[in-house]
């Protein structure tokens, strides 16, 4: 069903996504691990999925690659096609979770998101590079998703518990 | 943070250490990670043999003769070594195992170079 609302907060969820993705770019992370970030721009992915489920993370996932890659001029490269496949697999992955178990917080979530993103992407990898040697950088990629995860799944969680006590939170799902 | 949120980043950080401490197993636990690495096996200038490593199945030998007589090479799971060589100085056979492309064993009395080939490991993955 359409709504004005969703699309307006969906529309809101991509432009900082994009920015998020942007910025991070910007950063690397000061660590002797190449590739390896802390996924600010997932907190949006999965914000989206909390709100609106599945599809709604796909789109803003889909559509925040698709801008930031543009922006920072590595569209269609190499580079933009690891973001495409980490984002679209470390969304399904939540939208998974979120959707079918209730044993994990968003925390948990984040941190599979994380996990789901790295394995996406070295799949995306093998393929570019027709090589499977990129698999043996997994444990490092494994245990970089950890408190990358842990990170991001506090920031959201922070977030949520500020938007619930504000009374903004039912507002925004609310169709 | 939940209890499951717990057990989950637990089973990470043990399937990453797990992989890290045994190369062998990454292996087995994700296949794909195995690359196809062959060994060239060259003997008084022309290929003699190409051999296979990424076979998982037990040793087995190989004897290439070479200027000095038959060298006898063992080839294991992903890496290739000279077991005996009628060569003087053995030197072939002290290098023991080579198992990373690029790598070479070279017997200069008999003529005989073993080099591994295949995909080079990475040197960074780029997002």
């Amino acid at each position: 069903m359409f709504s004005t609302r969703r699309l307006v907060f969906l529309s809101l969820l991509v432009a900082l996504g994009t920015v998020l993705h942007v910025v991070e770019g910007m950063f690397p992370i000061p660590l002797p691990l190449p590739g390896v970030k802390l996924g600010l721009a997932n907190i949006v992915t999965l914000f989206a999925i909390y709100l609106y489920g599945l599809r709604a993370g796909l789109a803003v996932a889909t559509a925040r690659v698709l801008l930031g890659s543009l922006i920072g001029g590595v569209f269609l490269s190499p580079a933009f096609l690891l973001a495409f496949s980490g984002a679209i697999a470390s969304t399904l992955v939540m939208a998974l979770l979120f959707k079918h178990t209730s044993c994990f917080s968003v925390i948990g979530i984040s941190m599979a998101g994380a996990i789901g993103h790295n394995m996406g992407q070295l799949l995306a990898a093998s393929l570019i590079l027709r090589s499977s040697a990129v698999f043996y950088y997994l444990p490092f990629l494994l245990l970089a998703g950890i408190p990358t995860g842990l990170f991001t799944g506090y920031i959201l969680m922070t977030l949520l518990d500020r938007l619930e006590k504000a009374d903004i939170l039912s507002g925004m799902i609310r169709e | 943070m939940t209890r499951g949120d717990k057990y989950l980043a637990a089973g990470i950080l043990l399937v990453a250490i797990f992989a890290l401490a045994f190369p062998r197993l990454q292996s087995s636990l994700f296949p794909m990670a195995t690359s196809s690495a062959r060994a060239v096996i060259k003997a008084r200038g022309k290929i003699v043999r190409e051999v296979d490593l990424s076979d998982r199945g037990g040793r087995s030998t190989l004897v290439v003769n070479g200027r000095v007589g038959p060298s006898t090479l063992e080839v294991e799971w992903k890496r290739i070594r000279m077991k005996e060589a009628n060569c003087p100085d053995k030197i072939c056979v002290k290098q023991g195992w080579i198992e990373k492309p690029g790598d070479s064993i070279v017997c200069i009395p008999g003529e005989i170079l073993v080099r591994i080939e295949g995909a080079a490991p990475v040197d960074a993955v780029t997002r």
